[in-house]
């Protein structure tokens, strides 16, 4: 959980961390190792790698968080009607969760990406769009447990109608393993993002992205190992972080 | 026989300790229990019964610390013993049952394999002799068909066969002493009152002796030789099971006993 | 007249195993029919799996029948959900584990708009007081309290929407006897005091006695046996009603 809170604490305050202007190109010093004016070194453009790693935290982060935002409530929306409803729309719903699951989802989205310009908020519904697979099944789950134990069906004795039932009772106490998979989720996420970075078709150069910064390391790996080695160790301490942080939660609620 | 008490228990305490709060749920319980009665342990849910009856063979979940008290067994301290020790003596000579037979039959396992597993585990027998004895077994608790039975699993069995086969388990090594902790609680009365017949009888020729927690003076009307009233964790009243019922002493009993008498039997 | 019971029948059908292709027929009720008249205590009496649970489901219109009649008296049944309320057995799983005790109290009285928003805390600690349960319980959450606590909130819940019919199915057996006591007498003070009609079911003889006035002996989903409550202890007629009173007995 510490980590997680100090890169959120990180990304929001990027402005006023990184000491200089991700973009701020200084030509006397390009590939300078780390050393006291520059935290995590230049890299071939002479920008501060500190910095950009530092704007690239927000970048990545708001991307894990609003595309899993997305991915959650489409899956909770299909679920909880799937669970509640029963029947032919269960039938209907479930259906159409196995097809969207058939789909290789990663070559969808280069697809996609190849048709549409890789833009940042093309990347967030894309991925979004395409995992809320496993939310569904989750609640629906969750739900079709709940729909037997008896203060729900005090509820429809009481006259609460359809929308009351579902928001007010079935999705708080179904909400819990959801949580969880969200959590993991932001990583993957995290993860997927970075890679289609990377491979240059997710965030653009020159907004700050750590799989974008990687795609420099693969040319300077032999020379300046620090762009390779501090954007690298980022993903995985987030991953990490984000983990640990599901993992925690899953004692918590279990 | 004498007059040494099969099981002694005194000032028994113990406590729960959850996150930095301490719950006493024992408060110097003092319980003698002699050799061939039944012992009715009378209280409501909370006042320590079950961690009385579940402290003897040091059952109790982590939470829980016996922090004083010695408990007796044919002369033997029982607190304190290794757990190899104890792992012996339950289901052999102390054997224990339940309120819910589910929650102690594994679903996934046949009735014959459950019984005969406890058979094999207390005595060196085959597992043949152990599944013949298993059948003999579920006869003596009265179950028709039992060979039938053997291969059933629990959510086949109703909620009275389960505690059926519960009680030939925990009679199948013949203990000295059965525990029963509100087994007939979830039952229906009809059921409840097969049930305890079936213990009384089983009692009789089996020679044991019946150590019994109810929250119900009912139940304990109909089967004890001697009562023991438990609040807020300590014995408030002890005596013959007429004599409880014609004088109590303590202002909880009279509680229980106004209860019984207005919903606890038919005139 | 409140209720007349015409017939209803429940099948269940079930598979008898993963491969095989036959359904057994499970006939939860089979034929049931009786009337319930107002200001009434009826006591349903008989073992698990007579059907009792499925008749309260089924009158509770929380499930239908397979076939039969339900009339309720139009007159005075005019509202539904509100005019029939029911009492569940299990207090450990009739309330929202995440919902507040005010909260839990305060539904009702909003989906049905019974006051308006500025008189929903007093009616809210009124109903509670009404059921025994401390003021200080509204912030709480329902696994802070007891069995018998628990059902008191569920009759608070219940009462909040003023019915005028309440089923109660097995609310006391769960509970150690001498709760079984007090909220039995709570039960009989309330549908005095708020003039309620009641279904009671139970497999528990002597706490019908207690509580009914007519009495139904179920077995396997048919009346075996129906009559005033004092009759059916001093003069039963049916054997299966024997053979309960014999057991609760001795």
């Amino acid at each position: 959980m510490l980590v997680i809170g100090i890169l959120s604490l990180i990304a929001i305050f990027a402005p006023f961390i990184a000491p200089y202007s991700p973009d701020r190109i200084d030509e006397a010093s390009l590939l300078m190792p780390p050393s006291g004016a520059h935290l995590f070194g230049t890299d071939s453009l002479g920008r501060d790698l500190f910095s950009r790693m530092v704007y690239g935290a927000r970048i990545s982060l708001t991307i894990g968080l609003i595309a899993v935002g997305i991915a959650t409530i489409i899956g909770v929306f299909f679920g909880s009607l799937a669970g509640f409803y029963g029947s032919w729309i269960d039938g209907l719903i479930m259906r159409f969760v196995d097809i969207m699951l058939c789909f290789p989802t990663f070559f969808l989205i280069l697809t996609v990406v190849a048709i549409l310009e890789p833009s940042i908020y093309n990347i967030m519904a894309i991925i979004g769009l395409t995992n809320w697979m496993g939310v569904a099944r989750l609640i629906r789950a969750e739900i079709l447990s709940l729909k037997e134990r008896e203060f729900i069906q005090a509820e429809v004795a009481l006259g609460a109608s359809h929308r009351r039932i579902i928001f007010n009772h079935l999705i708080p106490n179904a909400i819990g393993p959801v949580l969880v998979s969200a959590v993991l989720g932001i990583a993957g996420a995290i993860l997927l993002e970075s890679g289609l970075s990377f491979l240059g078709l997710g965030v653009q150069p020159p907004t700050p992205s750590w799989g974008n910064i990687l795609i420099e390391a693969k040319s300077t790996l032999g020379v300046a190992w620090w762009i390779t080695i501090f954007p690298g160790l980022a993903i995985f301490i987030t991953i990490l972080g984000f983990n640990f942080l599901g993992e925690g939660l899953k004692k918590k609620i279990g | 026989m004498g007059n040494v008490p099969l099981l002694s228990i005194k000032n028994l305490k113990v406590i729960f300790q959850l996150d930095d709060q301490q719950i006493i749920a024992a408060d110097g319980v003092d319980l003698d229990i002699k050799e061939g009665e039944v012992l009715v342990l009378a209280g409501q849910s909370g006042s320590g019964k079950t961690v009385t009856a579940l402290s003897i063979t040091q059952l109790l979940p982590p939470t829980a610390k016996i922090v004083s008290g010695t408990i007796l067994f044919k002369g033997r301290e029982l607190l304190g013993s290794n757990e190899d020790d104890l792992r012996r003596l339950r289901g052999g000579e102390i054997a224990y049952i339940f309120q819910e037979p589910t929650a102690y039959l594994n679903p996934v396992f046949s009735i014959a394999s459950q019984i005969s597993e406890v058979i094999m585990l207390h005595q060196n027998k085959s597992r043949k002799q152990a599944i013949k004895e298993a059948e003999e077994l579920l006869r003596n608790v009265k179950i028709k068909e039992p060979k039938e039975r053997l291969s059933a699993y629990p959510h086949n069995l109703s909620g009275g066969m389960n505690q059926r086969v519960m009680i030939a388990m925990a009679l199948a090594c013949r203990p000295t002493i059965l525990i029963a902790d509100e087994p007939t609680t979830s039952l229906d009365v009809t059921t409840e009152a097969q049930i305890l017949k079936l213990l009384l009888e089983l009692k009789k020729s089996l020679k044991f002796t019946l150590f019994f927690i109810t929250h119900s003076l009912s139940v304990a009307h109909r089967i004890a030789d001697r009562i023991a009233v438990m609040y807020k964790g300590k014995i408030v009243d002890e005596g013959l099971k007429d004599v409880i019922f014609s004088q109590p002493q303590h202002f909880h009993t009279k509680e229980l006993i106004a209860a019984y008498e207005k919903i606890g039997k038919i005139q | 007249m409140i209720l007349e019971v015409r017939d209803i029948r429940k099948y269940f059908e079930v598979e008898r195993g993963i491969f095989s292709q036959e359904k057994a027929i499970i006939k939860a009720l089979d034929g049931v029919s009786f009337t319930v008249n107002e200001y009434d205590t009826l006591g349903v009496v008989g073992e698990s799996g007579c059907g009792k649970t499925t008749l309260a489901k089924i009158i509770l219109k929380l499930i239908s029948p397979t076939s039969g009649q339900l009339q309720f008296n139009c007159g005075l049944i005019t509202n539904f959900r509100k005019d029939v309320q029911v009492i569940f057995q299990n207090p450990y799983n009739s309330l929202d584990p995440k919902m507040r005790i005010f909260d839990i109290i305060a539904e009702p009285l909003i989906i049905h708009g019974i006051v308006p928003k500025d008189k929903l805390r007093p009616r809210v600690l009124d109903l509670l007081r009404t059921a025994g349960i401390e003021e200080n319980a509204l912030e709480r959450h329902p696994i802070e309290f007891s069995g018998g606590q628990r059902q008191r909130i569920c009759l608070a819940r219940a009462l909040a929407v003023e019915p005028k019919f309440l089923i109660l199915d097995e609310p006391i057996s769960s509970l150690d006897l001498t709760v079984q006591a007090e909220m039995l007498d709570l039960f009989l003070k309330l549908k005095k005091q708020l003039r309620l009609t009641y279904i009671f079911i139970s497999h528990n003889l002597a706490v019908v006695r207690y509580i009914a006035s007519r009495i139904i002996v179920m077995k396997e989903g048919r009346i075996v046996e129906e009559g005033p409550a004092g009759q059916i202890f001093s003069q039963p007629r049916s054997e299966y009603t024997k053979t309960l009173l014999d057991a609760a007995r001795n």
